[in-house]
């Protein structure tokens, strides 16, 4: 069962290897502080696209991290790449977006591009965090289409993963759980199934 | 066209993150807030001389300049993206909003620009506190913002 993202909970990315790629060499210095915080075992950091699709095609990873406005090719249009010119599992690797100001025309490729999460800057460790512990706990289907491949994006009624802080009470989940009753006996199913004589 | 293909992904990350061991959530987060602290003087600094740049680019008022002046406005957003920049974040944001809507409509108006600058240049010098000062600043950046 997905955990509460509570602060005395443990995270371990001990194990784990992230690309980060952002072309501002500050942006990217400050998000591989916030990642050595969390304690990954292995950063991978590039300031070009073409450059991480090179770790993407060499390596195997658990996270990537990409701002969008990357020169050349965007953020969007290397998800895009990563979702449907790579193999499986590379192409189900979960990507975190990091976005400034959307511009009007970057809105559509935003939603279409197949991003695990989009976060907006401004942003703090707390946020990041939580969005990595929803990836671990992500219920959503994968989807592939000729128009789009990517994590369900039909989210709203069910919002963050089961377990996690801001859930609602209408939310579904996919997670069935431990059975609480016993289970029922066959003729009790049967009577429920067949039809039966009324009189009336 | 195909029909669309639905199925679940079990991520190595997931399977990962909630092994034994690793760190407390509370301490991932502190630990990461104290790495990104050592960063924070430097950004400021740059996020200074981007504006500085941008005062530049005013003076200058070169033809074609709306991708330098977003791609400006963005760099500020970055540079001040993991800090509490507050009315900060806010004025940059609003000069890319401007300086996208001024691209699309092929009207480019200087002024708004330089408004922008000079209210970014104050916000910065009070720490981007936020208060009466950066309100009003904000204020007349909203109000330029809705010029048609």
């Amino acid at each position: 069962m997905a955990r509460r993202p509570d602060v005395n909970e443990r995270v371990n990315l001990a194990r784990s290897s992230v690309l980060l790629v952002d072309h501002n060499e500050k942006s990217l210095a400050m998000l591989s502080s916030i990642f050595q915080g969390f304690g990954v075992k292995e950063q991978i950091k590039r300031s070009t696209t073409e450059d991480a699709i090179r770790v993407v095609d060499e390596r195997d990873l658990d996270l990537i991290l990409i701002d969008c406005s990357m020169p050349d090719m965007d953020g969007y249009d290397f998800i895009r790449w990563l979702r449907r010119d790579t193999p499986p599992p590379v192409r189900y690797t979960p990507v975190i977006m990091l976005t400034g100001h959307a511009a009007q025309s970057k809105v559509h490729k935003s939603r279409d591009c197949g991003a695990s999460f989009v976060v907006t800057k401004p942003l703090t460790p707390n946020v990041l965090l939580q969005r990595i512990l929803w990836l671990g706990a992500d219920e959503r289907q994968f989807v592939e289409a000729d128009t789009y491949v990517g994590p369900d994006r039909r989210v709203r009624n069910f919002g963050p993963p089961l377990g996690m802080a801001g859930r609602r009470s209408g939310d579904l989940s996919e997670h069935v759980g431990a059975a609480s009753e016993a289970n029922m006996d066959q003729s009790a199913i049967d009577m429920m199934m067949k039809p039966m004589k009324v009189q009336l | 066209m195909s029909e669309a293909r639905t199925f679940k992904v079990k991520s190595s990350l997931s399977k990962q993150l909630f092994e034994p061991g690793g760190r407390l959530v509370r301490d991932a987060e502190r630990l990461a807030g104290e790495a990104l602290d050592t960063h924070r003087e430097e950004a400021m600094a740059m996020i200074a001389a981007t504006i500085d740049e941008l005062d530049a680019v005013c003076a200058a008022q070169p033809a074609e300049a709306g991708l330098q002046v977003y791609a400006l406005g963005q760099k500020v957003i970055d540079l001040g993206a993991f800090f509490d920049t507050g009315p900060l974040h806010e004025a940059a944001w609003s000069l890319c909003d401007i300086a996208d809507r001024m691209i699309g409509n092929g009207v480019w108006r200087w002024p708004s620009i330089q408004v922008h600058a000079q209210a970014m240049r104050l916000i910065l010098g009070n720490d981007c506190r936020t208060g009466r000062t950066s309100a009003t600043l904000l204020d007349g950046l909203r109000q330029v913002a809705q010029r048609p």
